[in-house]
């Protein structure tokens, strides 16, 4: 019973990476030039996209997105595999990474809100999907830390 | 475990599908004409989207607006002889402020438009000023092109900008609407040709004068007029 909760969790953490991972590479695809204006609706992605913000030094801030996701996207299907359904180490990544992220996120949001104050509609769903992936793997990190428990001697 | 696979092929499909669709259609075309911000006919409105780039104080009471087609010849020669004294003069001593408009004049000059975004592209960079210098000093260069956008690139590359953002930004649409709002407002002022200057006084509630010529002595004449109305009022 407990290793179908762990497939669901991964499952949807995998799910969620992936479509992630497409929002991430579609403004990283903007942010290196290979596209023209970004789809954008009712939100204004281009001073979002323009700000000082936008970069972490000389690194894109889609980028690491697209890096983030791609490792817990992996690491869930490697978690996934049934060799490593129970591995607590996965377990821990998957929720450090996804805090890490999500951090991240919460971080990035303020901006828009605060600093530049214009929304990016795509960040906000990135957003919205890290917070869904933390969700996610909550019993995770909670399944990990009570192995630990009964393992101790 | 296959309806998982199955699902998250789908989502990989569907995603790539879209993203490549986007990235097949090349960087974009470079907005190089005015955008229809005819609808904005709250001057209010018009006054929010019109932004210009200013030089000295923002807050300073005497502001000297001036209005520009980066390609046009009159330009590049008020930038060269004028502009240098008002800031000398008049911006670096406090007295005013320049207020830089874009009224690229698109039937005369098919590249002005396009200038003035790549300049504001620059900007965006922190580079407008030295973007602005180097737009004039090769105006003869882009002039006569049939595409500027080659040009443009070149001096982007010359000031050492970051090309990825500086080439997204130029192959784009952003900036288009605060020029075309630019172009729009000084339409409704009366501004016909380029340069114009006019002076705006905030001190009376923001009264426009203008001026009789592009020179120096001119803007001078009417900036001494109303700081020596203010000192008779007082």
């Amino acid at each position: 019973m407990e290793n179908v909760t762990v497939h669901r969790n991964r499952m949807a953490i995998a799910i969620l990476s992936l479509v992630g991972l497409f929002v991430a590479f579609y403004l990283y695809a903007h942010a290196a030039g290979w596209m023209g204006a970004l789809q954008c609706g009712l939100s204004d992605c281009d001073t979002v996209q323009s700000s000082s913000h936008a970069r972490l030094g000389p690194v894109p801030v889609p980028l690491i997105g697209l890096v983030g996701y791609a490792f817990l996207l992996g690491l869930a299907l490697v978690g996934l595999q049934p060799s490593c359904v129970g591995s607590s180490w996965i377990a821990r990544l998957l929720f450090l990474g996804a805090a890490a992220g999500w951090g991240y996120s919460a971080y990035l949001t303020y901006l828009e809100a605060w600093v530049i104050r214009a929304w990016c509609q795509y960040c906000v769903a990135s957003a919205i999907i890290m917070t869904l992936i933390l969700a996610a793997s909550l019993p995770e990190v909670r399944r990990s830390f009570g192995e630990a428990r009964r393992t101790r001697p | 475990m296959g309806k998982f696979y199955a699902i998250l092929g789908g989502i990989a499909v569907v995603g790539a599908a879209v993203v490549a669709s986007q990235v097949m259609g090349g960087p974009g075309e470079a907005i190089t004409t005015s955008m229809d911000v005819a609808a904005i006919e709250d001057d209010s409105v018009l006054l929010a989207t019109a932004k210009p780039v200013v030089k000295g104080d923002p807050e300073s009471s005497i502001a000297i607006m001036l209005f520009v087609d980066y390609q046009c010849p009159a330009c590049r020669q008020f930038a060269a002889m004028v502009e240098p004294q008002i800031d000398l003069r008049l911006v670096e001593s406090g007295r005013a402020s320049v207020e830089q408009y874009d009224f690229p004049i698109e039937q005369a000059h098919p590249h002005a438009f396009l200038a003035a975004r790549a300049a504001r592209c620059a900007g965006d960079q922190d580079r407008y000023r030295d973007y602005h210098d180097i737009l004039f000093r090769n105006q003869d260069v882009w002039f006569y092109q049939n595409e500027a956008v080659g040009a443009f690139t070149d001096y982007g590359e010359e000031l050492a900008l970051d090309m990825d953002e500086f080439g997204a930004c130029l192959r784009s649409e952003r900036h288009a609407e605060v020029v075309s709002a630019n172009l729009q407002f000084g339409t409704r002022l009366g501004v016909g040709a380029t340069p114009t200057v006019l002076v705006l006084d905030r001190g009376e509630g923001g009264v426009i004068h203008r001026l009789n010529g592009n020179t120096y002595e001119a803007i001078e004449e009417v900036v001494g007029d109303i700081e020596a109305g203010r000192a008779q009022g007082s």
